[in-house]
């Protein structure tokens, strides 16, 4: 159910920026986290910022792969930052307790100023 | 694969899924049609969505156990102040239903990071009740108010 996404990384200075296409579920987990390892194999990577689409499908499972990538980062010692998301996952997020470990932006633009 | 929708009456959908993931989107789009015609708001729309999209994967993987020929049965029932979904799988239910997420345990490694979707529900609906039944199997039957 996954074959129309995709992920695409792209840097800004220190910002590497992670651009992911369509749904986020438990099918997501092998093309983020090779997309992540890829990220880190370019080069340091200091901070990352997620760009998720606003009418992305997002499920508990995709939420799972994404405190996957959040372990990740705090293990090495990587700044965080999430964006693109609609209203209502950011919602979600913030039950979850994914704020605590990294910031929501509410755009590319706002993310990229407060990162640098 | 043969999803069904029906109309039970003028006020009761159901929805019979394959037990297939990726089709509790089916569920989710039509429960969110449904409710919009009652008049249910855009914010509660899209909680509802997240609710019947997670009872779907938990009876799609936990409650049916990836098996391929067990079914999904999803009722919606539309009334005058609140909209009730229950969604029906033929496994046994959870023996616990967590209360709450300790995201640094499982950022940590502590806690396997997957195991939301039961929180979700129980954090997005105005009512949720896990039943299991007599003659088998087991439901989730959420109720969301509707707001004048």
């Amino acid at each position: 159910m996954d074959e129309k996404n995709e992920t695409r990384i792209e840097r800004q200075g220190d910002i590497s920026i992670l651009h992911i296409q369509g749904d986020i579920t438990a099918h997501s987990e092998t093309r983020i986290n090779d997309a992540y390892k890829e990220l880190n194999d370019q080069g340091p990577s200091p901070i990352i910022l997620i760009q998720f689409e606003p009418d992305a499908y997002i499920n508990s499972g995709g939420i799972a792969v994404l405190i996957q990538i959040l372990a990740k980062t705090q293990k090495n010692n990587q700044q965080i930052g999430i964006t693109g998301l609609s209203e209502h996952f950011k919602k979600i997020f913030r039950m979850v307790g994914i704020t605590k470990f990294a910031d929501i932006y509410a755009d590319l633009d706002e993310a990229l100023q407060s990162l640098s | 694969m043969n999803e069904k929708i029906r109309m039970l009456d003028d006020r009761t959908v159901e929805v019979n899924l394959p037990n297939v993931l990726g089709y509790e989107r089916i569920a989710m789009e039509c429960s969110a049609s449904f409710a919009k015609i009652g008049g249910l708001v855009k914010e509660r729309i899209e909680d509802l969505k997240t609710a019947v999209a997670e009872a779907c994967l938990n009876a799609m993987e936990h409650g049916n156990r990836d098996h391929p020929d067990s079914r999904v049965i999803i009722t919606m029932y539309l009334g005058d102040k609140d909209f009730k979904v229950s969604v029906m799988d033929a496994g046994d239910g959870m023996s616990i239903i967590p209360q709450h997420i300790d995201i640094k345990k499982k950022i940590e490694g502590l806690e396997p990071p997957n195991g939301l979707g039961l929180f979700l529900i129980q954090q997005l609906v105005d009512q949720v009740e896990f039943k299991k039944m007599n003659g088998g199997g087991h439901v989730v039957k959420m109720v969301l108010k509707m707001e004048n």
